[in-house]
């Protein structure tokens, strides 16, 4: 009933957009999320799914911001093993190992890639 | 990108299992594969994209199918003298279809819930004043017509419903349910579940035995009492008590059961 999430990505690539995708490809101890956990972060703010809300996820838009930009796909690790303060009250606690690349409208992924030089 | 994409979303689209190889980490003679991907499907469908691994390609082709098979996510190392590489393997499954037989007070809620869940919803009675679209607006398929004819037509030209699917029995006669639970008895599907107190559904095995001779663990796989023991009482929460144990089931958790 939820529309599926390659539906919602190819139509920001089909309106034009540049994206990031990230996805949780580990995870260790009790997350938030499971492994293959993906969200689009969106340039403009309007991003699709969640791999666990809260402080990670927002580091996880910020990495995917940077992705969007300099177009190097990266592992992001979130740790949410620190012990809770007044300041960090997150529920949930473990570490995820998060894969961020960027999805264009480009037709191949071949331009994907910047800096890189293609066999 | 937009050409996997597409693919994906088709996919996702037409509830066909695919899989997505991503390059998670490249070293050495790899280091170019960083952001490239490959779609792979269950059948011999050519894969779409490449992943510039040369010999290593149709290797983790099959990595990639075995994984779709077990509707498991995948992580591949492969280490070469030159170089390292970490795939992973997002695995989009097919969804699990669920055949609710009865469209009653218990089967709208669980219909609409089972949709959020992601399954496919299909709900059969013989009544066309319960089984419409009406009464179920998120249903996939609505069948209003004779039950076991019905059950028998869904199992299309395959001689048992697959490991896919799973049935729901909560007619509103008993009859009716141990009639169609008779029809899948066999069928290697992913959840059987009937409707009943205990002492409704021991007498019915009884029965089967005595009458048909039906030995009774052939019903030690049928979810009777159907449900997950919450204290369910109103015909909502008995549908979040199946559904619970149905994703119990499929996810492999020993269930609490009634």
């Amino acid at each position: 009933m939820t529309k599926p999430f390659y539906c919602q990505l190819q139509q920001f690539l089909d309106e034009g957009l540049t994206v990031a995708v990230a996805t949780i490809v580990q995870v260790k101890g009790s997350t938030p999320r499971e492994v293959g956990a993906k969200m689009v972060i969106h340039p403009y703010g309007k991003h699709v799914g969640t791999v666990g809300g809260g402080c990670g996820e927002a580091e996880v838009i910020r990495a995917g911001l940077d992705v969007i930009a300099d177009g190097q796909p990266r592992i992001v690790r979130i740790d949410l093993t620190e012990p809770i303060s007044m300041q960090s009250m997150g529920v949930c606690g473990g570490i995820l190992d998060v894969l961020i690349e960027r999805w264009g409208p480009e037709e191949t992924e071949t331009q994907n890639n910047p800096g890189r030089v293609e066999s | 990108m937009r050409a996997i994409a597409a693919a994906l979303a088709t996919s996702a689209e037409r509830r066909e299992a695919v899989a997505l190889v991503s390059v998670v980490q490249a070293m050495g003679e790899f280091s170019a594969t960083l952001g490239r991907h490959l779609v792979v499907w269950l059948d011999e469908r050519t894969p779409l994209g490449d992943l510039q691994l040369g010999d290593l390609q149709p290797r983790l082709i099959e990595e990639a199918r075995a994984a779709l098979r077990e509707r498991r996510h995948a992580r591949l190392d492969y280490r070469t003298e030159a170089g390292a590489i970490t795939l992973f393997v997002e695995v989009q499954p097919q969804p699990y279809h669920l055949i609710i037989a009865g469209a009653g007070h218990v089967a709208a809620p669980l219909a609409v819930m089972a949709s959020l869940c992601d399954f496919t919803v299909t709900v059969l009675d013989d009544r066309p004043q319960y089984a419409n679209r009406e009464r179920f607006p998120t249903a996939d398929r609505v069948i209003a017509g004779p039950f076991r004819a019905e059950l028998r037509k869904l199992r299309g030209d395959r001689p048992t419903f697959d490991p896919n699917t799973c049935i729901v029995l909560v007619t509103r006669g008993h009859q009716y349910d141990v009639d169609l639970l008779l029809e899948v008895l066999d069928d290697p599907v992913a959840y059987i579940g009937m409707i009943g107190s205990r002492r409704r559904v021991r007498a019915v095995y009884e029965l089967l035995e005595r009458e048909r001779g039906i030995p009774r663990h052939r019903f030690d796989r049928v979810h009777a009492p159907i449900g997950l023991d919450i204290g369910a009482q109103t015909p909502a929460e008995i549908a979040v008590a199946i559904l619970a144990e149905i994703i119990a089931v499929l996810r492999k958790r020993a269930p609490e059961r009634r």
